[in-house]
């Protein structure tokens, strides 16, 4: 049994050759996979990596050396070797739950990578490509994965700007599908934001800008409302969350706008976010009751943070990939000696039974 | 031992257990944490129902006593309180899956209980005449029930303080989004209070009908009587700033706070000032 990862990633080559595995169809990879030596493969394809993970090779050949030389026949001759690591045996088994886990992502514990593996299992699963051992490391992965995220606080806070505010609305508002958000300039900063608002459900986008065409473009991408420019100071008695990024030299919004629109408001809590610079907003409107003013700096200490968070937690994630693979190595052990270990999604190893043949 | 005595300082041990547990959840990120302060919680409740169901069969073995319920003194009406408390977190947590608020719930019904086995005498002794009425299965514990009631909304109105102040800072910990939001701890505590205010104001009306009975008048002014009196129109000051005039939020939360201070002053501290009501004077 020869287990055998090859791959290179963000942290191993440059984007120019990432960029060029990343183009590869799915169908070629595993058309060629199935021509090859190798009987038991599941690839990964993501924007920061490609990996292959082979745990099956017929007759005797030198795994590493297949994978590699698999690796050239993908893009050709160009790739230097330098840039692709290995691990084989319980190095890539772990390697496999650090992936699953994020501890090997470009943002620590993100949660998108569970996803795709779980996705590029499930692809070579149905193309027949994994064989036994390949799909209960899998699945083992994809379990450790969502165990780590469950009990560390890896994957605790966001990591960019947009989406801490979408979070910091979230811990304002709860679900965000009911609230209404007024969106004042419309350029690339607007757009990210609404991005990810749109993936949370938010059914009712307000888009106001001083020149209206380019409101009407941006309204048209996200089926928002262009709302006029000048009556900005009603929509604030409407909306929930506000966000500015003009170009506006002066400020856009005014404490006494804010002021006469909470009249109105009931209570209400408003989400202010100003990611223009120079400022949008006036900053006193921060200590008015009910009003919550964050800008670019705050949202950008609070990804800081999170990031450091999240890093304070890796010692504890790999804690459980070590206690995990060495769970993988017992299993090993026992298949080796015809007998099969059963390990479920339990905590403790059920009692060995004995295989039939 | 008395197997009631035994049962509940289980009960009592699986509450603080559970208490503990709330605050390392709040501290440290790990669902496992959470199901095993749910699961100490419900075996707490478990513990505390037996122990419950030994005191009504010790009870009733005094004949005047029979079928009316244990919650004379001191021991009892806290022991119930407690008891409310945790089966009200227990409902509404697996129903909103708010395991996060038990550090602002839990403690108050763990000390209750600790006040109780602690401090309080768990001795049965034969109901007074006054006291030999069905309204004792009724009155104080319909009233006890809001009183439950009300120690959950304080939990929930704590964690809306602590969420706005976080975000208010503008340098939100990982708690803030593990916190349910500011509206929806808002919306929340209002829908407890708007719930249980109703359960405290029936509470006191068969109070005074259960007085016109046994004394002869529905009300007289007796400390005890002037305080729910007090709390209840903290309380229904508050749900009226709320709905007729938007009072939400931090403001909000204070005034409700102040209610919940007057129901303990009406639970705890009127036991000095009134004959009537005394649980410590034993009525």
């Amino acid at each position: 049994m020869q287990i055998v990862v090859a791959g290179l990633s963000h942290k191993s080559a440059e984007l120019a050759l990432r960029e060029k595995f990343a183009l590869l169809s799915f169908s070629d990879i595993a058309q060629k996979i199935k021509s090859s030596p190798i009987t038991d493969a599941v690839f990964l394809s993501t924007c920061n990596r490609f990996e292959i993970y082979a745990s099956g090779f017929a007759g005797g050949v030198d795994g590493p050396e297949v994978l590699l030389s698999f690796f050239e026949d993908l893009i050709g001759k160009t790739s230097s070797r330098e840039d692709i690591y290995l691990y084989s045996g319980l190095e890539a088994v772990s390697h496999l739950l650090k992936v699953a886990s994020g501890l090997d992502s470009l943002v620590v514990g993100e949660t998108e990578i569970l996803g795709q593996v779980k996705e590029a299992y499930e692809r070579a699963k149905s193309e027949g490509l994994t064989g036994k051992i390949g799909n209960i490391l899998f699945q083992r992965a994809l379990y450790v994965g969502k165990k780590v995220r469950s009990e560390t606080g890896i994957s605790v806070g966001q990591t960019s700007v947009a989406s801490v505010a979408v979070e910091l609305a979230q811990s304002i508002f709860g679900n965000l599908s009911e609230s209404s958000i007024l969106v004042l300039g419309a350029g690339q900063m607007a757009e990210l934001m609404i991005r990810h608002l749109v993936t949370k459900k938010s059914p009712k986008i307000l888009i106001s800008n001083r020149t209206r065409e380019r409101a009407e473009a941006l309204a048209r991408n996200f089926r928002a409302v262009v709302w006029p420019w000048e009556n900005r100071q009603e929509a604030l008695e409407e909306v929930d969350i506000v966000l500015s990024s003009t170009g506006s030299p002066e400020l856009v919004i005014t404490k006494e706008m804010v002021e006469s629109s909470l009249k109105n408001r009931r209570g209400r809590s408003l989400f202010m976010v100003d990611i223009a610079m120079p400022r949008d907003i006036e900053e006193e409107i921060h200590h008015l009751e009910h009003v919550y003013l964050y800008r670019l700096e705050d949202l950008e200490h609070i990804v800081a943070k999170n990031l450091e968070g999240r890093s304070a937690e890796i010692s504890k994630a790999k804690e459980i990939i070590e206690s995990k693979t060495a769970e993988i190595s017992q299993w090993f052990k026992a298949l080796k000696e015809g007998r099969e270990l059963s390990f479920k999604h339990s905590d403790r190893p059920k009692a060995p039974r004995t295989a039939a043949g | 031992m008395n197997p009631e005595l035994i049962l509940i300082q289980i009960a009592l041990a699986a509450y603080w257990g559970a208490t503990i547990l709330s605050f390392i959840y709040l501290a440290y990120k790990d669902e496992r944490l959470n199901r095993w302060m749910l699961n100490l919680l419900g075996l707490g409740i478990v513990f505390h129902l037996a122990s419950f169901g030994f005191r009504i069969h010790s009870f009733w073995q005094i004949s005047e006593n029979r079928y009316f319920l244990p919650i004379n003194t001191f021991f009892g009406a806290l022991s119930y309180l407690a008891l409310a408390v945790c089966v009200a977190f227990f409902v509404i947590e697996s129903r909103h899956h708010l395991g996060i608020l038990g550090a602002f719930v839990l403690p108050w019904a763990s000390l209750s209980l600790g006040i109780a086995v602690l401090i309080a005498s768990p001795e049965i002794s034969g109901l007074v005449p006054a006291l030999q009425s069905y309204w004792i299965n009724i009155h104080p514990v319909v009233l006890m029930t809001s009183y439950a009631a009300f120690g959950n909304a304080f939990g929930v109105g704590l964690a809306l303080l602590v969420q706005e102040y976080q975000i208010k800072s503008r340098k939100p910990t990982p708690l803030c989004y593990r916190l349910p939001s500011i509206e929806e701890l808002d919306s929340l505590n209002y829908r407890i209070i708007a719930a249980a205010f109703p359960i405290l104001t029936v509470g006191i009306i068969m109070g005074g009908v259960w007085a016109e009975n046994a004394w002869g008048r529905f009300w007289g002014w007796d400390p005890k009587e002037t305080w729910a009196l007090i709390t209840a129109l903290v309380y229904a000051g508050y749900l009226h700033m709320r709905y007729m005039m938007g009072l939400r939020g931090k403001k909000a939360v204070y005034v409700s706070m102040f209610g919940f201070a007057c129901v303990v002053f009406t639970f705890v501290g009127v036991n000095f000032l009134s004959g009537l009501h005394g649980y410590l004077s034993k009525g």
